[in-house]
């Protein structure tokens, strides 16, 4: 379904130059769950938003759905793939209601029907009727988190990827969130992308995950590989340490991976 | 807002106001009506601002009302009773042509209310699209938009509207040109500065994965979030322009006589201020209160309107 | 757990006044600390962040705070006078907070904001404030401290940032320290890093510390103690060590709908909230 072939990014130029992404490659096939883990600086959203067309300076090869990608995206992509954003309390225009907020996209791309839709796209991530004409503030972040999704999902799309979706929210609303998304992406027979920090999040939500360092891939890795504890390089198995819980005597041995 | 903390109501709410303050709105409007109570319980709860309301209030009904609160036009010269001071006859006394300056100070209201009624209309959208189109969209475009924007900034304001009405002759209607021509350059700079922040935002993110196109994303998007600064710099900004149409006025380049224009009426009785102190002091204080009066309904605009106050 | 209790707080209660109502952010805890390691734990709203201003009576304009007893070391810090607090406040109880991109100030450089916070509290002099700026750089593991002190804050990463804080903090060798959130912007190693240098500092001074998080795995592998709040209450009070035999429904619910490193893919437990919860002594065991 999605096909990365040697993808680069690099932010600024000349001396101010600083490679974000540094020649990574990967595939997701139809309906499975990829996941990418990572700390701050390693590059693993910038992949996530030159897939989903927001950053137009890359270098490489983006297949999706069997079609290569150029810099800009035809009206056509918005309809096949959809993105959720990390900050529920950014990824939603102060100023709009719920309602506003899911016509838009209806509105852009001319779908017809647009009260049932909306309805039904409520329904979809469990919310009902009441919250149709609320403004984002009015809103916890496990509801705003909801429409976010919503919205991605009105569209029809077949692939989502999703930018931290759960870092933000409360650990109580993380674990519905999470429900949510796996049930949806079986009902849709969804693909999807995450990008995440947090280890955990990752190996529960997606079939094969890929570590991330500094722009580059440390490694690829199946669920099966992580439950059974076996990542192969250092860095993977620091991180998988420090996702435990404070450990004195093994933060001792952390180091920089360049 | 957190569904977990306690809230206690202070009295129980039915009615109206249990509509006004429900959490679920039925409809756009219900939402619209719901946001705009909420901000009038902030705005009322500032005794400044309902001060400035207040005031620019009664500029409006004066303004509206002029035929019901005025015998005369304020036109009408009546020499016999010129320069007669403050009386029970006369409440502001009479000028040196034996007008009512009651009168005029009333009809006069109408002429300042056009005069900043027009140039707001102007000046706030020119600076507003013309901002958020040179923030969002950046490059070359940016540079020149902003040049432009700077050269018009660069001009003392008296100096250049008086340049303007000296070219287009001087009346009420080329007054009102020459002080948008020089009042809109802020509101450029404004827009953009703002737009320069929100563009980052994962919002306007979302709208372009979306396929939102230019257009939608300034008008839809940023421009609301735009618009509020650039009402609370408008209504600050009142006073300056009305300052400005006052100064055209003394320099007998703005509203031609006979008109009651507060600022003309300072320069043609000016030459009385000693004797008869009434004649250009009172339209004075008439400037005076109504800027203040945009000043205090500016700031609790602000106080308001402002998305980081945490509202 | 120590003999003599460093702070001891009974019935605290803070509450704010808003446009829609009064909203009780704090209802009633009582809890006592002594040279211990103690962890607040909960959600967004549940109270703990305020808890901790509380005891430093920072809370902002609208809000007000009530206590039968907010007691640190023999000093009434709920009736002490605004100058007196101001004496305690850096000096004596120290507060580190979430991202130091934002509690540090933008335009002065980082060595002079920690030599300021130690001139504030003694009667040093310039020269004497910057070595022992220089030397707190070097005991929070900063290298290059000469370097470091001249960079503005914008230009350190969150996890030095942090390391800055906890200078500035505890430079004038206070007796508390409350750390609020101090990790949760950084990576998790880093996280780590921060902490482990935080138990150093904690242990070689004999301080108390308040670590007040919402990540209950990482707060219960660290503290002594762990306060689980909820809706402004305490649920629960718990050993670190038990911290898998709790008792509550809520500190088990939360224990649970954690998704787990073993990869699998199952349905999240997701916490019931029941409302008795928020009931004067509502479900605590």
């Amino acid at each position: 379904m999605i096909r990365v072939e040697n993808l680069a990014i690099t932010f600024g130029t000349g001396r101010n130059a600083v490679q974000a992404v540094r020649g990574v490659s990967f595939h997701v096939k139809e309906g499975e769950s990829f996941g990418l883990v990572g700390e701050s600086g390693s590059g693993k959203s910038t992949v996530l938003r030159a897939i989903a067309g927001l950053h137009s300076h890359w270098t490489g090869r983006i297949e999706v759905d069997g079609v290569a990608l150029g810099p800009k995206r035809p009206r056509a992509f918005r309809k096949l793939l959809q993105m959720v954003f990390q900050d529920p309390y950014g990824s939603l225009h102060p100023r709009h209601t719920v309602d506003h907020i899911l016509k838009e996209p209806l509105a852009i791309h001319g779908f017809g029907d647009r009260e049932a839709r909306i309805l039904k796209a409520l329904d979809e991530v469990g919310l009902g009727a009441e919250f149709r004409f609320r403004y984002p503030h009015q809103l916890s972040g496990g509801q705003r988190q909801r429409i976010a999704i919503a919205r991605a999902l009105i569209l029809e799309p077949r692939v989502v990827v999703l930018d931290e979706p759960t870092s933000a929210l409360d650990v109580s609303v993380q674990a519905e969130i999470l429900n949510l998304l796996a049930q949806l992406r079986k009902e849709h027979g969804l693909t999807y992308i995450m990008v995440s920090h947090n280890l955990a999040v990752v190996a529960h939500q997606c079939e094969r995950i890929a570590v991330m360092n500094r722009g580059n891939f440390v490694e690829q890795m199946t669920d099966r590989q992580l439950r059974t504890g076996t990542p192969t390089h250092g860095y993977t198995r620091q991180l998988l340490v420090a996702s435990k819980g404070f450990d004195r005597d093994a933060i001792a041995g952390f180091v920089e991976f360049e | 807002m957190s569904d977990k903390a306690t809230t206690v109501p202070a009295a129980a709410k039915q009615g109206l106001k249990a509509w006004l303050l429900s959490n679920s709105p039925g409809s756009m409007a219900h939402a619209r009506c719901q946001r705009m109570y909420l901000n009038w319980l902030v705005f009322s709860a500032n005794p400044i601002a309902m001060a400035g309301l207040l005031i620019i209030g009664a500029l409006v009904l004066g303004a509206t009302f002029a035929p019901l609160l005025t015998s005369g036009d304020g036109i009408e010269q009546h020499l016999a009773d010129r320069l007669q001071p403050p009386s029970a006859e006369h409440w502001f006394g009479t000028d040196e042509l034996g007008r009512d300056v009651y009168e005029r100070i009333i009809w006069g209201s109408r002429i300042t209310l056009y005069i900043v009624g027009l140039v707001g209309i102007i000046v706030a959208p020119l600076g507003l699209i013309i901002g958020i189109i040179a923030g969002y969209v950046g490059g070359w475009v940016d540079n020149v938009l902003m040049r432009v924007t700077d050269i018009f900034l660069a001009f003392p304001r008296l100096i250049l509207a008086l340049a303007f009405v000296a070219a287009l002759g001087p009346g009420l209607e080329n007054a009102v040109f020459a002080i948008a021509i020089t009042t809109w350059s802020p509101f450029a700079r404004i827009a953009r500065a703002e737009t320069l922040t929100i563009r980052k935002s994962e919002f306007i993110m979302a709208a372009q994965v979306q396929g939102a196109s230019t257009t939608r994303i300034l008008l839809s998007h940023i421009m609301p979030l735009c618009a509020s600064s650039i009402i609370v710099r408008l209504t600050l900004d009142m006073a300056g322009i009305i300052l400005v149409a006052a100064g055209l006025g003394f320099l007998g380049l703005g509203a031609q006589p006979p008109l009651p224009e507060w600022g003309a009426m300072i320069s043609t009785g000016r030459q009385f201020l000693i004797d008869q102190w009434w004649v250009p002091t009172i339209p004075g204080i008439a400037i005076l209160v109504v800027s203040m009066g945009f000043n205090l309904l500016g700031d609790g605009l602000r106080d308001v309107l402002d998305p980081r106050s945490g509202h | 757990m120590a003999g003599d209790a460093l702070l001891v707080v009974e019935d605290l209660r803070v509450s704010f006044d808003t446009p829609k109502g009064v909203v009780e952010a704090v209802r009633g805890i009582d809890f006592e600390l002594g040279q211990e390691r103690l962890g607040i734990v909960g959600e967004s709203g549940s109270g703990k962040s305020q808890t901790g201003r509380a005891i430093l009576r920072l809370i902002s304009g609208n809000g007000r705070i009530a206590a039968k007893r907010m007691e640190f070391d023999g000093i009434d810090l709920l009736n002490a006078s605004e100058r007196r607090m101001r004496s305690i406040r850096g000096n004596r109880i120290s507060m580190i907070m979430q991202d130091p991109q934002y509690s540090l100030n933008p335009v002065m450089t980082v060595g002079t904001q920690i030599a300021e916070a130690y001139r504030v509290h003694s009667k040093a002099g310039k020269r004497e404030a910057k070595e022992r700026a220089l030397a707190m750089l070097e005991t929070v593991r900063i290298r290059e401290p000469e370097k470091v002190y001249n960079l503005y804050p914008h230009e350190v990463s969150g996890g030095m940032g942090q390391r800055i804080m906890i200078a500035m903090m505890l430079i004038p060798d206070p007796d508390l320290l409350i750390a609020d959130e101090p990790t949760s912007a950084l990576d998790v190693t880093v996280q780590l890093q921060v902490l482990a240098l935080l138990d150093d500092m904690v242990r070689q001074r004999g301080m108390g510390l308040i670590l007040i998080s919402h990540d209950l795995n990482l707060v219960a592998s660290f503290c002594d103690r762990v306060l689980v709040m909820y809706g402004g209450r305490i649920m629960e009070t718990l050993d670190a060590k038990a911290l898998h035999e709790a008792r509550h429904p809520y500190t088990r619910g939360l224990l649970n709908c954690l998704p787990q490193l073993d990869g699998s893919h199952g349905e999240l437990p997701v916490l019931k909230r029941d409302p008795a919860w928020l009931e004067a002594g509502g479900g605590a065991p």
